[in-house]
């Protein structure tokens, strides 16, 4: 248990490609984990363009624990922070 | 979907950006509408379909999205018509938006059943089984693997629904029907959602509703950009619920700024035009009410205000003659600058539709939505978060930021009266998406209503609720209460109203 650490990319490609929802999933975990037995503290942090969709574009871009996620979805980016609160 | 993205919510913004990219960097003199057919392979890929039967037919829907967002119908499918037809004459700086605003697109629609009670594979056929029991019209039967409803026979009463210990049984309906307070949306001969035309308000909250990407609405981006680039000087007026739609790192001063490297010359909050209405509709409060109308409605919000003169028709002269924030707003750029084009940018799809009348037309050239905009700034690369921020000299009070947000309309509108030295409480009845209203007009044509003020929102939390938002509807109401909090006007009447800043 301890802080998760979640960099949600909020530049102009990823915030049109979903980045705004998926820190409202990022969010609705927090209310979750007050419930669960060990729970762990997640910190969410918009962050300006990551300067990775300037060519092939694969956003939106998240980094959990320093880890990039491409495509990035409320499903992957919530699945990630799980795996790391066990 | 509201609030959630999904691949509609993409497909829909890659159109707009694909749109744009081509209207930004397109040679003016001779086009290439091939483009918007390599448009659909760009955003569908591949020879595999995704979400539907075949990829052919996802492109085929994606290219009646693209010509919807240029501005033009979607072709008929029985008969052949080209792709571009049409496209040359969108590539102009008129207005060329028509009716219907809001389309479905025939054969991208499941004619999902219009209401339905079916069992799931939770049904255990078990020994009970109450719900024959219960079936006042002896429509439920058990099966070889289980209960069956004889959908002949079903009149939807529930009762089979309540009485199952496994919860195997359930009612559903067309989304899009759901969504539709004025209950527009009917059926064609193959089963597929139409809209009916004449009670279609144009709120656009099925083109959210549907989980199909089956309905969508037209756009005038192509035009605007065209103007921006035909050097025309553009004016953007954009609307109370602009504030937090662009991200947590897009203030509204970087908002200004974006719209204005988009090559637009000036941005104007339409907050000021909703100053104007607040004024407008608190003289008219205090004039005839209860003398000449035992009521008074708002008129800001133009799905809510057409819907009660189509429904309530006696009534019509209860809702405000006020014009809405956007075309006050409009006038005054104007008048102010006779030779400027004017676009609104807003949340809203029935603004589009406002645009339309020939007494806005003068005034509005263009309506594009918050989520068109983003496909604007996404085509030019605009990196908000980068950009400095653009001081938006106040232009509107407190009161007139806060019509964004369900509730504040009629407050702002209070607040007028209040200071105008009026004794009396004003009572207000609000109420927000269209079944809500229905149901207001219902008590207020019963005379229950009489001495009110009547706030009507056709979307779900007012304006941030709108079709056209990128942000979820209580994060983007926080953004624009915050927004407004900072303004040093508080009511309508604070505000000074004179020259636009900034
Ligand atoms: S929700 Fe979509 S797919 Fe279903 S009936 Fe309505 S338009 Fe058709
Ligand atoms: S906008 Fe996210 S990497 Fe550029």
């Amino acid at each position: 248990m301890g802080v998760i650490h979640v960099e949600v990319c909020a530049g102009t490609h990823c915030t049109m490609m979903g980045a705004m929802n998926i820190m409202d999933a990022i969010h609705s975990l927090e209310e979750l984990q007050q419930e669960m037995d060990n729970p762990c503290d997640i910190e969410v942090k918009a962050v300006p363009c990551m300067n990775l969709c300037r060519d092939e574009v694969h956003g939106p871009f998240v980094r959990v624990e320093g880890q990039l996620i491409t495509h990035a979805e409320s499903e992957s980016v919530m699945a990630a922070i799980m795996d790391r609160c066990k | 979907m509201r609030g959630l993205f999904t691949p509609i919510t993409k497909i829909r913004r890659q159109v707009f950006t694909e749109v744009a990219k081509y209207a930004f960097e397109r040679d003016l003199e001779q086009s290439d509408f091939n483009y918007f057919y390599e448009s659909s392979y760009r955003i569908i890929p591949g020879e595999v379909a995704t979400y539907r039967d075949s990829v052919f037919k996802e492109r085929a829907i994606i290219r009646e999205r693209i010509r919807l967002a240029l501005g033009l119908p979607i072709r008929p499918s029985i008969t052949h018509q080209p792709f571009t037809q049409g496209m040359a004459e969108c590539a102009t700086t008129e207005k060329k938006l028509d009716m219907p605003l809001v389309n479905v697109i025939p054969f991208a629609c499941e004619a999902c059943p219009t209401d339905r009670v079916q069992v799931s594979d939770n049904c255990r056929k078990c020994l009970a089984h109450p719900c024959t029991t219960v079936c006042p019209v002896n429509a439920v039967s058990i099966g070889k693997h289980a209960a069956i409803i004889d959908q002949d026979k079903c009149i939807k009463c529930g009762r089979c629904i309540e009485a199952c210990p496994y919860q195997a049984i359930l009612r559903f309906g067309r989304p899009c029907a759901q969504a539709c307070g004025a209950k527009a949306i009917e059926s064609d001969d193959l089963g597929r959602a139409k809209i009916n035309q004449d009670k279609c308000v144009s709120c656009g909250l099925c083109i959210v509703a549907c989980p199909f990407a089956a309905i969508a609405d037209k756009s005038e981006i192509f035009q605007l950009i065209t103007a921006i680039r035909s050097g025309e000087t553009v004016f953007a007026a954009v609307a109370p619920s602009f504030v937090g739609q662009f991200g947590p790192l897009a203030t509204p001063g970087k908002i200004v700024s974006g719209i204005k490297a988009l090559g637009i010359t000036r941005v104007i909050e339409v907050g000021w035009g909703a100053d104007v209405g607040s004024l407008h509709e608190a003289e008219e409060f205090l004039r005839d009410v209860p003398e000449h109308k035992p009521f008074l409605g708002t008129s800001c919000c133009t799905s809510w205000a057409l819907f009660a003169r189509k429904t309530q028709p006696t009534l019509a002269h209860c809702i405000a003659q006020t014009h809405t924030p956007m075309v006050a707003s409009a006038q005054k750029i104007k008048a102010e600058h006779p030779g400027a084009k004017v676009v609104f940018i807003g949340p809203c799809v029935a603004k589009k539709l406002e645009a339309l009348d020939d007494e806005v037309r003068p005034y509005v050239d263009y309506v594009i939505t918050f989520e068109e905009l983003m496909g604007l700034f996404s085509a030019k690369q605009i990196e908000l978060s980068d950009l400095p921020e653009t001081d938006l000299a106040t232009q509107a009070s407190r009161d007139g930021r806060n019509y964004a947000v369900a509730g504040g309309v009629a407050q702002a509108v209070v607040n007028v009266i209040k200071a105008s030295g009026h004794e009396q409480d004003v009572p207000v009845t609000r109420a927000d998406t269209l079944f809500e209203c229905r149901k207001m007009l219902a008590l207020a044509k019963a005379g229950k209503l009489n001495g009110h003020l009547l706030e009507g929102m056709a979307c779900p939390g007012g304006c941030v609720g709108g079709p056209g938002t990128l942000s979820q509807i209580p994060r983007a109401a926080t953004a624009v209460k915050a927004f407004a909090q900072d303004s040093p006007y508080q009511t309508a009447g604070d505000n000074t109203l004179e020259a636009l800043a900034p």
